[in-house]
């Protein structure tokens, strides 16, 4: 299955970018174009599609709701 | 936990794990133990690490009083049956905010209020949740190349069924009816052939027929669904559609 995830565009040609997520780890080929998202972004990928864009006050809370729920088990 | 229910479970995780979608980088050990058709601590270890998956079992076990690798829990999750239905929506609820990674908690509350609480925790709801309250996209009003994109990845990252044609080397001609996203709305599209890759060498693939029918993921067929299972899916995916389109409908 695929989970939503909050990353940060680190490479980006032609609409497709190389993300980076807060679990450190990062996913190619990203299809960014329908966000329309610019290095440096904060974007909400899901699966190789990227849903939305985020602040960075929207990431930072999401990167601290995405950790709290580690700390209590959510990986199992 | 029962052998038959992680390799269950372990067949539908497969293949987004393999893209690098969900969970950790153990694809080694999950085709492994597939193709041995035994399933490992080493594998048993990768499934417990998926970010969403997991924790969806253990909400199912809980409520109902099984094994998280009980066959009918898995069953339940990727496929659907009648333990879907005694997961109370409060509990999913609960369990969205406070044990699932990934989600808006301000999406999740608008969704399930949209949604009069009435949810189950079945994988192609959650996907097309997902899309459903992305808040950029504003749901129902996203243009014509994004709902192309949107359908194909809900209609990919879904557990979807075919109808075996043909059977070749490393792959299936299956017809099956895609999930197709239209004006806002979610549907199932005419039924089409396609090709998906498939594995001779986990059970029972070795044997697969022209007339079975197969669970697809991402392009892969991950089982063969037995008569009851193929009646399920589609009830329970229809169920899903209708559920997240008064959603879409509520928010125009």
């Amino acid at each position: 299955m695929c989970i939503a995830r909050v990353g940060r565009v680190a490479e980006v040609s032609r609409g497709r970018a190389r993300v980076e997520f807060f679990d450190g780890r990062s996913l190619g080929d990203v299809d960014v174009g329908m966000v329309q998202a610019k290095l440096g972004a904060y974007v909400e990928v899901f699966g190789n599609l990227a849903l939305s864009k985020l602040s960075v006050s929207e990431a930072r809370a999401r990167k601290r709701a995405w950790d709290e729920v580690s700390r209590k088990g959510g990986q199992g | 936990m029962t052998r038959e229910g992680v390799l269950f479970h372990a067949k539908h995780a497969y293949m987004p794990n393999t893209l690098g979608y969900c969970g950790p980088d153990e694809k080694g050990v999950i085709q492994d133990g597939l193709e041995e058709g035994k399933p490992g601590d080493g594998m048993v270890r990768a499934l417990q690490r998926f970010e969403a998956a997991y924790p969806f079992l253990r909400l199912i076990a809980r409520n109902t009083g099984r094994e998280v690798f009980d066959y009918a829990v898995p069953e339940a999750y990727w496929i659907g049956n009648s333990l879907l239905d005694r997961v109370p929506p409060p509990d999913f609820y609960s369990f969205s905010h406070r044990e699932l990674q990934g989600k808006d908690q301000v999406k999740v509350r608008d969704l399930f209020k949209g949604l009069d609480g009435m949810a189950k925790p079945h994988h192609s709801f959650y996907v097309m949740s997902t899309y459903a309250s992305s808040s950029e996209l504003d749901g129902p009003n996203v243009e014509n190349d994004s709902e192309r994109k949107l359908g194909t990845l809900i209609d990919n990252c879904r557990i979807s069924w075919g109808t075996v044609q043909a059977v070749g080397g490393g792959e299936l001609k299956v017809r099956s009816r895609p999930v197709e996203l239209s004006g806002g709305r979610l549907a199932l599209g005419e039924p089409r052939f396609r090709s998906v890759r498939y594995n001779r060498a986990v059970k029972p693939f070795g044997s697969v027929k022209k007339g079975d029918v197969v669970s697809l993921h991402w392009g892969y067929a991950c089982d063969v669904l037995n008569g009851e299972q193929a009646v399920n899916i589609a009830r329970y995916t229809r169920w899903d559609i209708s559920r997240i389109n008064r959603y879409l409908a509520s928010r125009r």
